[in-house]
């Protein structure tokens, strides 16, 4: 028995002696669900990620021109790994924020465990569930994708205006999808719409034919889907229109994919559309799908935009807070307050010289204006999107 | 301060291990000892981490509880809830033979986890449970992280020496009897069917137990936790590897099985990102193939069953 504690010990020490870091550079943790069920999404996400860290070392660095260098760390979507990748990040490799990790439940383990009680900021691209802004969490968990209540509820809004009053509504049984799907069912029924029918559905199944046939019983046309579009989203919005359960269809971000185009074709989806988050300045998107397609990324990829904008805030709030890990969390709310300069996606150098002239800054990112409210949350600003000509278009602005 | 990085790390793997020791001194009781296949370690795991999440927590909107009960109150609770779920599924289902079994217990493990994802009234649905009070969770970083080790430490090491107490006593030769030969043990007048369920029950807590620590440790619980690869078969790769029916085994193929899969990590780390990020998946790689060759060469796992009075002077 000894011997074993001996070995054990041993080959802990030994490992950890291996593994010791080398270099004095400024390090950022981007953790994500490299392996597991997001394995699909998760590369696009750290690309962006990256090209915001590559941006900044072309441009002269952070700090005192010292390099910063990325931590990739794999949450794998549960919380097992993710506070595992946290706490390798937080103690081992020494990073001074984290972006990430991507799926909700990963985000509350790896924040309540490690980040809040070492005191690392922590901004997820993609965790959207609402029990995120619940946290107790000392103002160090932020993100850059709004919580699921908004975009439900502007979607409510946005149909009724609209005119749609008798939906169906069917939502993939997860932390997203049912996220979106309560926020939008009590928006929807506040003001007056009529739910004529709300079922979750589990992801991967072949045919969703007896789901749908449920759902259409109820007497609505219109079928709002929150799901993803290269998933079950893609399967369910198929066999609607196969069949004719349905004659409108409405789905959430996740929904705003290129595979129902490429699958179904664009002319059978002309009663479709979709809200999505978008930059209250198209410009700052623009810049960023330019320099995205620059490196080889698809900038229509979901949450690319939210990842990216989360490595260069936290990379603006290191260096505006000089590289004080305890003052990140004040930097990052005063680098996108709304007030001051204004500093699109990749203007690095300019951002480098306004905050080392004591100019205040304010980013205003691919995703959106990012203005952090007490819970760490942005509110988002979302469009209706409609498929023309074989690609997204916005319809509508969302309020 | 680069030391004190690693202590941090080494301390928050222990408690880790400590965690996944006792799912798999729990499998061990079930599978070392008596032989029952059980493939559904998640469900238990589940039960045990949301009925701890359910007693300790503030109250809540939405659903069932909070009860803002004491941690230890919470423990108990996850512990006699996960047994009490065993003993029907154990009722019905032992009755199979050992694949029947595994098949049943996946089904069962999978039925938890739809109703912990689908019910909001009870568990929050797929969002979970959060605001968990930790034990020690005000203390800084680092101290609070050794006195969580000290107390999961302490409770593995109390379950630890129970188990061994218990498979020592006649109970232990019993149960082994029947798992080497049923109709023997039955010839005996040995009551077989019951026999299984004390095990299945038995184990079941500690498992129960292994949840409820896990819950703590995160101040939340969430569906995406009881995903049966990192809940199930995972522990199964440790028991294997360590030496299925030896207790010390059981817990240091949890600590190959978790040292495995972060410092392979680490050492992929070092090469540059684009390939770092792909070098991830050798993680799973190495475990597989670690296990193939404990398979192929050490059948028995690294630490192999004790064979108890073989040569009648031996025994302990």
């Amino acid at each position: 028995m000894k011997n074993v504690r001996l070995a054990l010990a041993g080959a802990l020490l030994g490992a950890t002696a291996l593994a010791a870091p080398a270099q004095a550079d400024v390090k950022i943790g981007l953790l994500g669900g490299v392996s597991g069920p997001i394995a699909a999404m998760a590369p696009a996400m750290i690309d962006s990620a990256q090209l915001a860290i590559q941006q900044v070392n072309d441009q002269g660095g952070i700090l005192n021109g010292e390099k910063l260098v990325p931590v990739v760390g794999d949450s794998a979507c549960n919380p097992q790994n993710a506070t595992d990748a946290a706490t390798k990040a937080v103690n081992i490799e020494g990073v001074i924020a984290i972006v990430g990790p991507h799926c909700s439940g990963a985000v509350l383990a790896a924040a309540n465990s490690v980040a809040v009680p070492a005191g690392v900021v922590i901004i997820t691209p993609s965790g959207t569930s609402p029990e995120i802004s619940k946290l107790d969490d000392k103002d160090l968990v932020f993100r850059t994708v709004p919580s699921d209540d908004f975009q439900g509820r502007a979607l409510a809004r946005t149909l009724l205006e609209r005119g749609t009053n008798k939906v169906a509504v069917a939502y993939l049984n997860n932390d997203y999808g049912k996220g979106l799907a309560e926020a939008f069912k009590v928006e929807f029924e506040d003001k007056g719409g009529e739910i004529a029918g709300f079922a979750a559905h589990e992801e991967g199944k072949a045919s969703y034919r007896s789901d749908l046939a449920e759902l259409a019983d109820g007497g609505a046309d219109t079928l709002v889907i929150f799901d993803y579009g290269d998933g079950a989203g893609l399967t369910m919005l198929r066999q609607a229109l196969e069949n004719g359960f349905f004659e409108n269809f409405v789905g959430g971000d996740g929904m705003k994919s290129d595979a129902p185009i490429k699958e179904l074709g664009a002319e059978n989806l002309t009663t479709f559309t979709a809200s999505s988050p978008v930059g209250a300045q198209s410009e700052a998107l623009e810049v960023f799908n330019e320099a995205f397609k620059g490196v080889g990324g698809d900038p229509d990829a979901i949450f690319v935009t939210t990842s990216y904008d989360a490595a260069f805030l936290a990379a603006l709030a290191i260096e505006k807070a000089g590289g004080d890990k305890a003052k990140v969390a004040e930097a990052l709310r005063s680098v996108s307050d709304g007030k001051g300069e204004t500093i699109l996606p990749g203007e690095w150098q300019k951002a480098k010289e306004l905050i080392a002239a004591g100019t205040d800054i304010d980013y205003k990112g691919a995703a959106g204006d990012h203005d952090f409210d007490e819970l760490g949350d942005v509110p988002g600003v979302y469009a209706l999107f409609k498929v023309q000509d074989g690609a997204f278009v916005v319809d509508t602005e969302m309020k | 301060m680069e030391w004190i990085g690693l202590l941090n790390y080494a301390v928050f793997m222990a408690i880790f291990i400590c965690i996944y020791g006792l799912l798999a001194l729990g499998l061990n009781i079930q599978w070392g000892f008596s032989g029952l296949f059980n493939a559904g370690i998640a469900g238990f795991f589940a039960v045990g981490a949301y009925t701890s999440a359910i007693l300790t927590t503030p109250e809540a909107d939405g659903r069932i509880g909070g009860f803002d009960m004491p941690v230890p109150v919470g423990w108990a609770g996850a512990m006699l809830l996960a047994a009490a779920i065993a003993w029907p599924i154990g009722k019905i289902c032992l009755r199979f033979r050992s694949d029947y079994l595994a098949i049943a217990s996946i089904g069962v493990a999978e039925i938890i986890r739809l109703v912990i994802k689908s019910e909001d009234w009870l568990t929050n649905s797929a969002r979970g449970v959060t605001n968990i009070p930790r034990p020690f969770g005000d203390l800084p970083y680092a101290q609070s992280q050794l006195a969580y080790l000290a107390l999961v430490g302490g409770v593995l090491f109390v379950a630890y020496l129970l188990v061994e107490r218990q498979i020592a006593a006649p109970w232990g030769r019993m149960m082994r009897a029947i798992r080497d030969n049923e109709l023997a043990a039955r010839a005996m007048g040995k009551d077989v069917p019951f026999r299984r369920l004390e095990a299945f029950v038995f184990g079941a807590a500690l498992m129960g137990l292994g949840g409820a620590l896990f819950a703590h440790l995160n101040r939340a619980i969430t569906p995406e936790a009881i995903d049966p690869m990192v809940a199930t078969f995972l522990v199964w790769i440790m028991l294997i590897l360590g030496g299925s029916g030896n207790n010390r085994g059981a817990i240091l193929g949890v600590a190959v099985v978790w040292v495995i899969w972060s410092f392979s990590e680490i050492l992929t780390d070092q090469f540059p990102p684009e390939i770092a990020i792909k070098a991830k998946y050798i993680r799973i790689f190495l475990i597989g193939l670690m296990l193939q060759l404990v398979l192929r060469f050490r059948p028995e796992g690294i630490l192999p069953e004790p064979q108890r009075g073989v040569s009648g002077k031996k025994d302990s």
